[in-house]
């Protein structure tokens, strides 16, 4: 099928379910999420656009998982406790958490940012499943120990003598930064290589209210890794080092999409020039400005910890749930 | 009601948009999706009201649609103000004239003279400066991409206010300064330096002018990234929106964190919020960075999503107006483009 086509599809499709949706929206409005109407819609309707392209509900399963991932990694970190369990069954397999606990933060800084991003990234695992209904997947068995951050740290060839050769992301202040940067700026990435993705604009302007939160969460981490990075170089070392690490899971294909790929996406955060024009990289972007893209198959290549295409490992030890199996898998890179 | 009347209304401008776009988009989708030209979007664009290829299913005539073209045109415009500011503070100059042109009026930037005068920042923090630098690299490259995808129906940089000199003169005209304007609205505390909110002064102030601006980018990407129909401007857009809010959450963590040691930064955060709160409209579009005991560096609703505005509500803040008007603030006479007119709040 050309591009063309598709899009011309997409339109039909969109334009079919308009008296549906419209319908919907009379009555769903109380409830003020306007992407519970547009999936809710696309669920009624969207069997025969299964086999084609990833449905939107499909993708916003997708990035339920990740936000179970994020939102139990803080959970633990910021408050010592899992989220509550009304809040993750669904469909599939309904799997455990292990190896998470109270991080050990001193700096007040650091302790408001992990107890802010808790709370919004719990908020986006209850607006994700309140959009998705019935069809919201269950969170997966979740591996979030210090086991398998220092399984990542060791794959990117992160230098873990000065942290005693283990990766223990709620040690202290500087690991509990570095154990976010590992997940933070994998979720600015999904979102944004799926936007493009979605049908609905309702299901589009929500995804861009998760998008930036977690563009803010990436940049007030590599902000506080940066500064600190002053006294303490070794951090930036290690960021560089994820970074690298992340990128030779997630391969080198390109495709002008959209979305777009290039081989290099992601970037440490070595500050650029010199003198008086060193500037910070804070903000992981092209040429253009704009920030990166990553598939499915990519961010599970990072989540999974692999190079080749499988469906379950790293942080996710029985894999992702989705309907699509296609957006539970791994790229073979 | 309204909520919902509005809503509706939006559902059916969208689909107004989707139908003349469905017949543009046979005539020209395949080259716009295959190289994301949006200067072939642009050069279709005038095809689309007379092209009969299918019959339009909604007969009655509606406002006219607000084109990708539209969105993206209203964008460049804004990123103009910040490509400027943070240009100004980090190397005393504007962007290149070689990115100023375009459809519309070209107007200059207003610096004004003694305090307050738009001008290289002399950071004391270096870290704050690498920051500054970065982001103005950001932003010149956001002008540079924006200019470049739209081609010749990119808007021209239109006058700016940049100023925070308590008086400027602008087309022959006295005004005051934008960013004092905006403060002595916020209804900051001015006394300690004559009156005058002065961006440029310190390292403090800089981040305070910085969050006047960023944040109300990043809303505006925000809040019309639904309205972008092409998916490579849609990934694209996406992309800077996420650019802005690093930046942003760069320089809210940077303020919350220096609000520990000057407590006052809290206070004249939440003076502006409310301010920009105040001009567009009752709905919830701004948040102040938190207090030392519970910060709150991403400004979010209950679901968790970081809030957005309508490009009326931005141009509410950016002309430093409650009212419908065409000019104003940053922008002494308006911006360049379609979408140019604040909501009547």
């Amino acid at each position: 099928m050309t591009p063309s086509t598709e899009i011309k599809e997409a339109f039909d499709r969109r334009a079919e379910r308009r008296s549906e949706r419209r319908e919907f929206f009379r009555t769903a409005m109380s409830f003020g999420v306007a992407a519970a109407g547009g999936v809710a819609a696309l669920g009624m309707s969207g069997q025969a656009m299964a086999q084609a392209a990833p449905s939107d509900t499909d993708i916003l399963n997708l990035a339920l998982n990740l936000e179970y991932l994020e939102a139990q990694f803080y959970s633990y970190a910021a408050n010592g406790t899992p989220l509550p369990e009304n809040i993750l069954g669904g469909t599939q397999t309904r799997g455990q958490v292990t190896g998470g606990r109270k991080a050990a933060l001193t700096d007040p800084g650091i302790i408001q940012y992990a107890r802010e991003i808790a709370e919004d990234e719990r908020n986006h695992v209850i607006a994700l499943r309140a959009a998705l209904g019935s069809v919201a997947v269950a969170q997966p068995a979740l591996d979030i120990s210090p086991q398998v951050f220092t399984a990542a740290a060791t794959a990117s060839g992160v230098d873990l003598t000065p942290f005693g050769g283990v990766f223990d992301p709620y040690a202290n202040d500087n690991a509990f930064l570095l154990g976010a940067y590992v997940f933070e700026d994998v979720g600015v990435t999904a979102y944004k290589g799926a936007a493009p993705l979605l049908a609905s604009a309702d299901i589009l302007d929500a995804a861009a209210g998760i998008l930036a939160a977690e563009a803010f969460h990436a940049g007030i981490i590599r902000a506080a890794l940066y500064r600190r990075g002053v006294d303490a170089p070794v951090l930036r070392t290690v960021a560089r080092n994820i970074s690298d690490g992340r990128d030779t899971l997630d391969g080198t294909a390109a495709a002008a999409g959209p979305p777009m790929r290039v081989a290099d996406d992601d970037q440490g955060i070595d500050p650029t020039g010199s003198g008086n024009t060193l500037a910070a990289n804070i903000a992981p972007t092209d040429a253009n400005g704009l920030a990166f893209s990553r598939s499915s198959e990519q961010v599970h290549n990072i989540v999974y910890l692999t190079r080749t295409q499988t469906t379950q490992g790293g942080f996710f030890p029985a894999g992702t749930n989705n309907p699509n199996p296609a957006l539970r898998r791994s790229g073979a890179n | 009601m309204q909520k919902e009347t509005e809503f509706l209304e939006l559902m059916e401008r969208a689909e107004t948009q989707r139908s003349a776009r469905r017949s543009f988009i046979r005539l020209c989708g395949g080259a716009a999706a295959m190289t994301g030209g949006l200067s072939l979007l642009a050069a279709c664009d005038d095809d689309d009201d007379n092209d009969n290829v299918l019959p339009n299913p909604t007969p009655t005539p509606t406002p006219a649609a607000t084109l990708d073209v539209d969105v993206l045109n209203f964008a460049l415009q804004l990123e103009y103000l910040e490509a400027n500011y943070y240009s100004y503070a980090t190397t005393n100059a504007g962007i290149a004239s070689g990115l100023q042109g375009g459809v519309g009026t070209q107007g200059a930037v207003a610096t004004g003279s003694g305090a307050g005068q738009a001008r290289a920042v002399t950071f004391t923090d270096q870290i704050v400066a690498q920051y500054a630098r970065e982001i103005a690299a950001d932003e010149v490259a956001h002008v540079t991409f924006l200019r470049t995808a739209l081609g010749s129906a990119a808007s021209a940089q239109p006058a700016i206010n940049l100023s925070g000199s308590a008086s400027v003169t602008i087309n022959g005209t006295a005004t005051v300064g934008a960013f004092t304007a905006a403060a002595r609205a916020a209804g900051i505390d001015l006394t300690a330096t004559g009156g005058v909110f002065d961006p440029y002064a310190n390292d403090e102030n800089f981040l305070i002018g910085s969050y006047l601006l960023t944040d109300v980018g990043v809303s505006a990407y925000r809040g019309s990234a639904r309205l972008i129909t092409n998916k490579t401007f849609i990934e694209a857009a996406a992309g800077i929106l996420s650019t802005e809010a690093y930046h942003d959450g760069v320089i809210r963590s940077e303020l919350w964190r220096r609000g520990l040691t000057t407590p006052s930064i809290y206070t004249r955060i939440q003076q502006i919020s409310d301010s920009r709160d105040g001009l567009d409209g009752p709905a919830d579009t701004d948040q102040g960075i938190g207090t030392a005991a519970a910060a709150n560096i991403v400004p979010t609703d209950g679901n968790g999503l970081v809030l957005g505005r309508t490009a009326q509500q931005v141009l509410n803040v950016v002309y430093g107006t409650r009212t419908q008007v065409t000019q104003g603030g940053f922008f002494p006479a308006g911006v360049n483009g379609s979408i140019r007119t604040s909501g009547a709040n």
